[in-house]
């Protein structure tokens, strides 16, 4: 269906290739992932797949491509557009129109397609991707799962022979994810569609691919079978993790064939190791929060205290009032009823530089706090509103992320680039508290390592809370004590991450899921407990 | 082979543009041409525009306008056509023209031009004030837009904003000038002394104008001169460099090569 032969790509205005000498051939029917770090070219390798690269953004193609026996040198996209169906990392971005049905139909009839063709294939899709029942509403309504499918499904009315997605699970909690995921292997196996994604979080969709297309960061490529591909490659989720950490035979890409190998080692016992108490003084008091958007409640009673030194996850599906909260307790807006205390001060009542030193927010999008027009300038301002020293912000932009370019525009970051920077401007002001709402969001493992450490050493060095909402258990099974777990503007678990991740079996980790019903979130858990045995 | 360029007036569109706009300035300075009493020929002119700029739309479309000028084109007219009303039209209060005017400095006069009629022509249907002066109004933004090319363009820095911020006010007092002009003759009575007189002599209608155009509407020119330059000097920097940001990204005329293999 898709063959690359010999491809190699440069842009122009830059001396690097991006890709080089790459050569495979996709078979239809087959679903294969795109992985590699941020930056190696993902994004580029999928474009190159519809011809947007390089006949929109221009540069030099050596080498051949073609899709269907189509080659993307003679054609424009616009005349692939029937053949490959794209769905952008943010499905947002691309919808036209307001109402789901007319999403669906937009393409067609910009392609004049006959009335009769259309109504058919609209209820085909609606079918097909479950959305009948959404048919009718605003697609500003939807949950962020809703609004995937939305897009999969305006991409499936031109029938295309492949489909190719960037991160699509990447903003949906692990629910909603695998709502779509499914849909993908129903497409590939009922339609035999071809169907191409680049993800960061492995752990969601390995389970599900046959074939992996490696980027490695010094521009080699390899392409193979899943295990094949994740036995050598620096890249892995945890459950590959684990299997290298257990020396075990052969790497399983489903829970369900690690689980087969690991029995011995769950029916051993182990000494119950007790969870360390933080003991810490309160520092964030939320005291019966409510709060509603005109008629619909977001909280509802709402009381909580956060220790000093403590690192908590809130989590909860999407629109279960995460944001919200965090909304409150910044300051944001203050709540219909109830009342919220930092360190003893009204967080509304703040203001300018006492508000910078007291409360540390990242917003859900970090560029809402980037105005600057280079990095260079955003540090040097950090540094004048904070009298620090100048270049301050700057060494520690470089601690957490070596190697960005001074004089980059923010927008022109990657994501986990531009989450860096946000981050040591925030940190410059050398908060009191400090509050992420979904920071991970197009991390890779190794910038999401970087960013958890960072996180780690500000809550133990300073002794200071920290309050995320993410959707990520890897990293909240890694970094937090504690999870606050909202559904429809209420707390139903409160408690110690391990055991609110364990009594959920949507939200545990992969290695919880392999281990149960042994308490263990992470690797580093296994081999901590399995060390103490020996 | 390279990427598309930004949308430009050439051969037949640009002949279209020329033609368009001479009708349509006719459609404006008729009063001071024709003495004739019988007839009526203000009329015809006033249809003059509306007609003209729909062949002109005519003649851009099938020239096959790029998606990415078609994406700025549209972003940037629905900014003006929302921007517009927001100074609800008080006193000449128009918080539109400095994002033309900056707008048409980046992307090219044929941009600036297409950009001022079309946003004018968007926030008629927005607000509902549609009828035969609309498409006056969307020739004078038009030139305005198209006039940013007199600019040198080699122009950077404080002196570009200068040069920008002057064209400010020489474009917010063009726009009162022409809209006066259109309505000018159908606004006031006969009986006035500052009235289009039918079959008067020229200059006697020269005079009439220029004294209507400055006891009328220098209320509204001077505060929209004083406000447009006031907005682009203010947000000149800014915007001009997101502006430039978004041309580099566009990757307009950027070279596409094809080659069997790269060198090893």
């Amino acid at each position: 269906m898709i063959t690359f032969s010999n491809v190699s790509l440069i842009y122009p205005q830059s001396t690097q290739t991006i890709l080089e000498d790459l050569s495979f051939q996709i078979a239809e029917g087959e679903m294969v992932l795109v992985m590699g770090e941020t930056g190696s070219g993902k994004s580029s390798l999928l474009r190159l797949i519809n011809g947007l690269v390089p006949h929109h953004t221009g540069g030099i193609l050596a080498g051949d491509i073609s899709v269907d026996g189509i080659s993307t040198r003679t054609v424009k996209p616009g005349s692939l557009a029937h053949l490959v169906g794209i769905v952008g990392q943010n499905p947002v971005n691309g919808f036209v129109t307001d109402i789901v049905e007319e999403e669906l139909a937009f393409s067609m009839e910009a392609l004049n397609f006959p009335q009769d063709v259309m109504r058919k294939r609209v209820e085909e899709v609606l079918d097909l991707l479950s959305l009948s029942g959404l048919r009718n509403r605003s697609i500003a309504t939807l949950s962020g799962g809703e609004q995937q499918r939305v897009a999969i499904g305006a991409a499936l009315v031109m029938h295309p022979k492949v489909l190719v997605l960037d991160e699509p699970t990447s903003a949906l909690d692990p629910i909603a994810a695998e709502e779509v995921l499914s849909v993908l292997h129903r497409l590939v196996h009922d339609l035999s569609v071809t169907v191409i994604i680049a993800e960061h979080r492995l752990e969601r969709v390995i389970q599900f691919v046959d074939r992996i297309l490696y980027i490695e960061g010094n521009g080699e490529t390899s392409i193979g079978p899943a295990d094949e591909i994740l036995k050598r490659s620096e890249l892995v989720p945890p459950i590959v993790k684990l299997a290298r950490a257990l020396n075990l035979k052969e790497i399983g890409t489903s829970v369900r064939e690690v689980r087969r190998q690991t029995e011995d080692i769950r029916n051993r016992d182990f000494a119950h190791v007790a969870a360390k108490k933080n003991v810490g003084s309160v520092a964030i008091e939320v005291n019966r929060v409510s709060h509603s958007y005109s008629s619909k409640k977001a909280l509802s009673n709402v009381s909580t205290t956060i220790n000093q030194g403590e690192i908590v996850a809130i989590m909860g599906r999407n629109g279960a009032g995460k944001s919200t909260l965090l909304h409150t307790i910044v300051g944001l807006h203050s709540p219909d009823s109830g009342v919220i205390s930092v360190n003893g001060v009204d967080p509304t009542t703040l203001k300018g530089a006492a508000r910078r030193r007291s409360i540390g927010y990242v917003p859900q999008e970090p560029s809402d706090l980037l105005y600057a027009a280079s990095v260079e300038e955003e540090c040097a301002q950090a540094d004048r509103d904070n009298e620090l020293a100048p270049g301050t912000t700057a060494s520690l932009l470089n601690r957490l992320v070596p190697h960005i370019s001074q004089h980059a525009h923010p927008n022109d970051l990657s994501e986990g680039q531009r989450l860096a920077l946000v981050l040591s401007i925030v940190l410059s002001g050398n908060p009191e508290i400090l509050v992420l709402d979904e920071p991970t969001r197009g991390l890779d493992y190794q910038a999401k390592s970087v960013f958890a450490l960072a996180l780690k050493e500000f809550a133990t060095q300073f002794n200071r809370p920290v309050l995320l909402a993410t959707h990520d258990v890897e990293l909240v099974a890694e970094l937090t004590d504690r999870v606050l777990f909202l559904a429809e503007g209420e707390i139903v678990a409160d408690g110690s991450t391990l055991d609110v991740l364990l009594s959920s079996p949507a939200f545990a980790p992969q290695v919880a899921k392999i281990m149960a019903p042994k308490p263990w979130l992470t690797v580093a858990d296994v081999v901590e407990a399995l060390g103490q045995e020996r | 082979m390279k990427t598309r360029d930004i949308f430009a007036f050439k051969g037949a569109s640009l002949f279209a543009l020329i033609g368009a706009s001479a009708i349509s300035i006719l459609g404006f300075i008729w009063p001071f041409l024709i003495n004739e009493k019988q007839g009526h020929p203000q009329w015809i002119f006033l249809l003059a525009a509306p007609f003209a700029l729909l062949l002109l739309f005519t003649s851009v479309s099938t020239n096959k306008l790029d998606s990415k000028s078609i994406a700025l084109l549209a972003v940037l007219s629905a900014l003006i056509a929302a921007l517009r009303p927001m100074g609800t039209g008080a006193v000449g209060i128009e918080p539109m023209w400095f994002v033309l005017i900056l707008a048409a400095r980046v992307f090219g006069a044929s941009f600036g031009f297409l950009l001022g009629t079309i946003s004018m022509f968007l926030s008629a249907i927005l607000t509902g004030g549609l009828g035969p002066w609309v498409a006056y109004q969307s020739f004078a933004a038009g030139w305005i837009g198209l006039g940013v090319a007199l600019i040198p363009r080699g122009l950077r820095g404080r002196y570009e904003i200068a040069a920008l911020a002057l064209y400010g006010i020489f474009a917010a007092e063009f726009f009162g000038i022409a809209m006066d002009l259109q309505f000018w003759p159908w606004v006031l009575g006969g009986d006035t002394q500052l009235s289009y007189v039918a079959g008067a002599a020229i200059s006697t209608n020269a005079t009439n104008f220029i004294s209507y155009h400055f006891l009328s509407s220098m209320a509204w020119d001077i505060p929209r001169a004083i406000f447009t330059a006031t907005l682009v000097v203010l947000t000149g920097k800014p915007v001009l460099h997101t502006l430039r940001r978004a041309h580099t990204r566009a990757a307009f005329m950027t070279p596409i090569e094809f080659i069997e293999r790269a060198k090893a």
